[in-house]
């Protein structure tokens, strides 16, 4: 068999993932054999997080809407359990992403649809 | 009824049917209604009033219900439509589908808020659980937990803090020097004479997140030992206390 030797193409496939890891921090940007692994966890990590963040989102939401339900101290039951079961009771088909915003921005809005609702 | 009458006479020309056309006339448009300056329920009431004919008896219950029309508000001013947008609304940041986040106008230290707490006989627990989550911000509606929302809390007679059970001789506050042999152990009441701050910041201490913003949000907290405090400029006002048993049951 001729000799063949690789030439350049691991070097071509490195540097690609050299650009991706280029901004990490001390060695993790520099060493070869360490952008291949930090490459594949930072991934990782984005691929798991993308579903992470829909959760870590609505679980933000929920505890806003709790927050501001709680200042209302004109109900018995001002809680956001309470206030989604009338919510849903009452057919009012709001999500929470929605029902935060309002209770940031318009929050006498907010104030005023709950006194309605939760009995 | 008579000063009634006569100011209305005043105004208007005694006989009804001018009156009733001035009256068409300017109820048609809002803004010459607000230039008039009769007073509407006197003439209504004198319409009403029984000394009238029954001719006009009837013109006049068309007009009441033409006053009841022009007594709708543009939409500017109707109070059921105040929390509407202005159409078009996509002039700008999507402010409704993108999660609220903190500018930093809305974290400037200046313009938070400042508590004042007096621990005497309150559960050291939950005092400063109440404290953490007024300190974190958790009790606001602006919440967010990589910023600093919080409050400042200035706790005030913390050597009376009060403990329940045996707890005052029994629990134990540990620290090490970093070196073999350099745990140092102390009890509560021994604590209490020496530095009675430590026992209210250890406690609230442990309920803040650990980090950076932490650490941060530890230094909100300003513990003293006897009734006052430095921080009257800063204008304190009480802590709201939602919890029912932060009184020491005795």
């Amino acid at each position: 068999m001729t000799r063949i030797k690789r030439g350049y193409i691991a070097r071509k496939r490195r540097t690609q993932i050299r650009l991706f890891t280029s901004s990490f921090r001390g060695a993790h940007s520099r060493l070869t054999r360490t952008i291949s692994q930090q490459k594949i966890k930072a991934l990782v990590s984005a691929n798991r997080d993308r579903d992470r963040k829909k959760r870590g989102f609505r679980g933000l939401w929920i505890h806003r809407i709790n927050a501001i339900i709680g200042k209302n101290k004109k109900k018995q039951y001002n809680r956001y359990s309470n206030l989604l079961y009338n919510m849903y009771k009452g057919q009012l088909l709001l999500n929470r992403k929605i029902v935060a915003q309002m209770g940031i921005l318009k929050g006498n809005c907010l104030l005023m649809i709950a006194n309605e609702i939760i009995t | 009824m008579a000063l009634v009458c006569g100011s209305a006479s005043v105004t208007f020309p005694s006989s009804s049917f001018p009156r009733h056309s001035h009256r068409n006339t300017s109820s048609s448009s809002s803004s010459s209604l607000v230039g008039l300056q009769f007073p509407f329920h006197k003439l209504v009431s004198l319409s009403l009033s029984p000394s009238s004919s029954s001719n006009t008896n009837a013109r006049t219950l068309r007009i009441h219900s033409q006053q009841q029309d022009s007594s709708i508000l543009p939409p500017e001013q109707d109070p059921r439509f105040l929390c509407v947008e202005p159409e078009p609304r996509f002039k700008g940041p999507d402010i409704w589908n993108k999660t609220w986040y903190p500018k930093a106008a809305d974290h400037v230290n200046t313009e938070k808020t400042w508590y004042v707490v007096d621990a005497t006989d309150k559960v050291l627990g939950r005092l400063a659980s109440t404290i953490a989550i007024h300190i974190r911000g958790k009790n606001l509606e602006t919440y967010t937990p990589s910023v600093d929302m919080g409050a400042f809390v200035i706790v005030v007679n913390a050597e009376k803090v009060a403990v329940s059970g045996k707890k005052r001789t029994q629990k134990l506050y540990r620290r090490h020097s970093g070196r073999p042999g350099g745990m140092k152990v102390e009890t509560f009441a021994q604590l209490q004479n020496r530095i009675p701050e430590r026992i209210i910041e250890h406690a609230v201490r442990g309920m803040l997140p650990k980090g950076r913003l932490g650490r941060r949000l530890f230094t909100h907290l300003k513990v003293y030992e006897g009734p006052d405090h430095p921080h009257a400029a800063q204008k304190p006002i009480e802590l709201p206390i939602q919890d029912k048993r932060i009184y020491l049951q005795r």
